[in-house]
């Protein structure tokens, strides 16, 4: 049997089939069509101008060094314009972030890209480490997501940078509007599948890799033998979020389109106006200056919690009364240093995943 | 619970999880000992059947009248058309509405209520109900007519109405549901991602031949239910249209809702999410006055088991159905096993999936109805495609091949050899009939002339893509009469 010539540039033989589409195809039609989808998805959103800062948050695993890859080659090929930084945050996982981190290193040697690593320890006094101590692996989950989103503000704001972007694939966001649905989180189904989210003057967060499937992230990483780290969590998972990723596997199996049909739909659907009224406005934290939706924000809750010894005051409400039953909050508990955004306020809660990176919502 | 070894201390034992919250009484009358546990509500029998009859009317009966008011009785539009299936939902349906809109009196409570309320007066004037049998379908299973017949005629008050799936690709039954003939019959590519359409001269075919034709070319496994229940929905549509109803109703209870969203916008049709709950239909082209179909779903707020329950108290004989979600790997298949396995650990979850849904609002506005599914169609789908993938370096959205495609192929519409059914597609539609499987295709040769159902060629009449003078010489009349609209008077003198 003669062997099967490129279905695109028919000429090559094919090498591979595409995750996305199905077809055969030679390695530098996909190494093309790869780059060239993450290039109309950035110029298409008009996600940046020239002369822009942009961090790339970087955690040494296979979407953030794939993203640093293709976002340098892509600023070079079509002259963006852009200053890229790696921004990568230490949540002090001892034998899973200290090895992961040493590859972002290397990804900064290898991408001549400037590096700043901020550690949850010295924003928070906290290690993940230490947190999982106290409220074990049940909810540690929710602790590092919104400390994480958080500590990726406080990076880039240090950094001085205009816009972070994260490594969030395909397969995270189709998971996310999965997810929200079944938890009936209407606030962030309406917005997980928005390629930028942004307030008034704020950083700008995006997400390039929108429409890349997991499967061809891994397969570009591995034809371009780029140097990444590929251990999970040393940490339980979320059981709910896991059950939603094996659905979303089997889907995929079924029909390889299914990702990117879930993606369209998240796309065509917004929450009807008259629940929009209902929900809560966005205001700032009145202890560290960060965005909440209530007087205090979620990652100065959750602080709270820990210093005071009742860290699931932040996830139950049953807890959260026996809180706030014994008063109010000692003065010299350990609190967030207050948070000085290039202007106003910002306007993204936080979710966490397993992945190291923050949620899609 | 015992582990069965006499010497094991009681400590170790693992103690059974309680299924009820607090207590064994029932939680509404306080009094009698519950018999179920509904999501840790305790209900004993004698409170748990009113309260299904009214979670059933608390969704029913705000649609009967068309401002949704009730205050001086119920005056529906039309009559009653109710889609069978079989199943627990729809045996539980017709059970529902023989109850409370059709039940004869007894001897007990002759005319209770009076001789104009709902039980006693009927509130449509005629009820059909309609089973179609998707046999022909699925090779292999079992025709199920007779049993359901059976069971439906067990109830005085309503018409049975057996169609088949085949009915999909019979003219004759078009023609009966007052379907409007098409000049030229439609076949389509499936192997063409365009959806090349072939127009053809009428002829006579055998639906059933037809109706396999268009399931064998399907590109994969996964779209065949897909395919099955679009073709089922359609069906019972134009019978509810052809019987003068008013209302479609439907034994969808609040886990198999739960279920059809999450399919649905597990293939692409989160434009459509709000029609999945409820809808109004009315046909795209037709030749008589411009009423709607309310498509309700009465037992949305009622789940899988208190639906088995109320079957089980009122000795309910459920016919069943076939499965056909696609065996295992089907999308509906695996969305079901999903969401049955997500109940058990959080039975809260199918009643947000619903609830989360009913929230949810398409983001444009669009006039396009979708040719197969006629539901609307979302614009732009086709370039939202092309643009998130790259499928060839001919695609003039494309600045610039890359240097080593030399050779590069051409699929798109200019060397097309005749119109496209793609733009008339919502994209779910489109999905099915283009998605491949990573495992190859598993349509049949005959995909290059794959014969569409019924009502899709009447709509593209019109439009400039079956237009006669295409397909066939017409007389200097014919050509007269095609173009009569565009002439002034002068000119027609």
């Amino acid at each position: 049997m003669s062997p099967r010539t490129c279905a695109l540039c028919a000429t090559n033989k094919a090498m591979l089939k595409r995750p996305k589409t199905g077809q055969q195809i030679c390695r530098d039609c996909f190494f093309y069509v790869f780059e060239t989808e993450v290039h109309n998805t950035i110029t298409q959103s008009s996600l940046f101008k020239p002369g822009d800062r942009v961090a790339i948050g970087a955690s040494g695993g296979k979407d953030s060094t794939v993203l640093a890859y293709v976002m340098k080659t892509l600023n070079e090929r079509y002259q963006y314009g852009l200053d890229l930084f790696l921004l990568s945050i230490d949540e002090g996982i001892t034998g899973y972030r200290d090895d992961s981190l040493e590859t972002v290193k290397r990804n900064q040697q290898q991408y001549s890209m400037p590096l700043k690593i901020l550690s949850y320890d010295e924003l928070y006094g906290w290690t993940m480490d230490a947190i999982v101590a106290q409220v074990g692996k049940k909810n540690n989950c929710t602790f590092c997501g919104v400390f994480r989103r958080q500590a990726l503000d406080r990076g880039a704001t240090v950094l001085g940078v205009d816009h972070i972007v994260t490594g969030h694939n395909a397969d995270d966001i189709a998971e996310t509007v999965l997810m929200n649905i079944m938890r009936g989180d209407i606030a962030r189904l309406g917005r997980c599948t928005a390629i930028c989210t942004q307030g008034e003057d704020t950083i700008k967060r995006s997400k390039p890799f929108k429409y890349a499937y997991e499967k061809e992230i891994v397969m570009y990483a591995y034809f371009k033998k780029l140097d990444y780290f590929s251990t999970e969590c040393i940490y339980s998972p979320d059981a709910y979020r896991g059950h939603a990723r094996v659905f979303l596997k089997d889907l995929e199996a079924a029909r390889p389109s299914a990702i990117i049909d879930i993606i369209h739909s998240g796309e065509a659907f917004e929450v009807r106006e008259e629940v929009k009224a209902t929900q809560k406005v966005q205001q700032t934290c009145k202890r560290c200056g960060y965005m909440s939706s209530n007087d205090l924000c979620k990652a100065c809750t959750l602080l709270e919690g820990l210093e005071r010894g009742m860290a699931n005051s932040g996830i139950t409400d049953r807890a959260r009364k026996k809180l706030d039953a014994e008063g109010p909050a000692p003065e010299n508990i350990r609190t967030i240093p207050f948070y000085n955004p290039p202007s106003s306020t910002l306007v993204i809660a936080v979710e966490a995943t397993n992945d190291g990176k923050p949620s899609t919502s | 619970m015992s582990c069965g070894n006499p010497v094991s201390e009681e400590d170790s034992l693992m103690l059974r999880r309680t299924k009820y919250d607090k207590t064994r009484i029932c939680g509404k009358c306080r009094t009698n000992v519950g018999n179920v546990v509904i999501r840790h509500a305790v209900y004993c029998k004698e409170c748990f059947l009113p309260n299904i009859t009214t979670k059933f009317k608390r969704i029913l009966e705000p649609t009967i009248n068309v401002n949704g008011t009730r205050k001086k009785g119920f005056k529906p539009t039309g009559n009653l058309c109710v889609g069978f299936t079989g199943g627990l939902g729809s045996t539980v349906l017709l059970d529902l509405i023989s109850d409370c809109y059709y039940s004869t009196p007894t001897n007990e409570d002759v005319l209770k209520g009076g001789k104009d309320h709902p039980r006693n007066a009927g509130v449509w004037k005629k009820a059909t109900v309609c089973y179609v049998e998707i046999c022909n379908a699925l090779p292999g299973t079992r025709d199920r007519t007779e049993e359901v017949r059976d069971v439906v005629e067990q109830y005085k008050h309503f018409d049975f109405l057996p169609l088949r799936i085949e009915n999909a690709f019979d003219d004759m039954w078009w023609e009966k549901v007052g379907g409007q003939r098409s000049e030229l019959s439609l076949k389509v590519d499936i192997g063409n991602e365009e959806l090349v359409m072939i127009p053809q001269p009428i002829e006579s075919r055998d639906p059933v031949a037809a109706l396999l034709a268009y399931i064998s070319a399907l590109p994969t496994q996964t779209a065949v239910p897909s395919a099955i229940q679009n073709l089922v929905r359609l069906l019972l549509l134009r019978t509810a249209w052809s019987t003068d109803s008013s209302h479609l109703l439907l034994g969808t209870c609040l886990t198999s809702l739960s279920v059809s969203l999450i399919s649905s916008i597990s293939q692409g049709g989160g434009f459509v999410v709000r029609e999945e709950a409820q809808e109004e239909w009315q046909p795209t082209v037709s030749s008589g006055s411009r009423r709607a179909i309310k498509v309700v779903r009465p037992l949305r707020d009622i789940g899988m088991k208190e639906c088995a329950i109320w079957a089980w108290w009122r000795g309910l004989k459920v016919v069943g159905k076939e499965s056909f979600l696609g065996g295992k790997q089907g999308i509906g298949a695996l969305t079901k096993n999903f969401i049955v396995g997500l109940e058990r650990d959080y039975p809260s979850t199918v009643s947000t999936i619903a609830r989360t849904c009913g929230k949810l609002a398409p983001k444009d506005n669009s006039e396009a109805i979708c040719l197969l599914c006629e539901r609307p169609a979302q614009p732009g789908v086709q370039d939202w495609k092309a643009r998130i993938s790259i499928r060839s370096f001919a695609d003039p959205g494309l600045a610039s091949p890359p240097p080593h495609a030399t050779n590069v192929v051409s699929n798109k519409t200019d060397d097309l050899s005749g119109p496209s059914l793609t733009p008339y597609l919502c994209y779910p539609c489109h999905t099915t009939l283009t998605s491949r499987s990573s495992r190859g295709s598993t349509a049949s040769a005959l995909v290059n002339s794959t014969p569409l159902p019924v009502w899709v060629a009447p709509q593209l009449d019109g439009k400039g893509i079956v237009e006669e003078w295409g397909s066939r010489k017409m007389e200097r009349s014919d050509m007269k009469q095609s173009i009569s609209e565009f002439l002034l008077p002068d000119e027609d003198s």
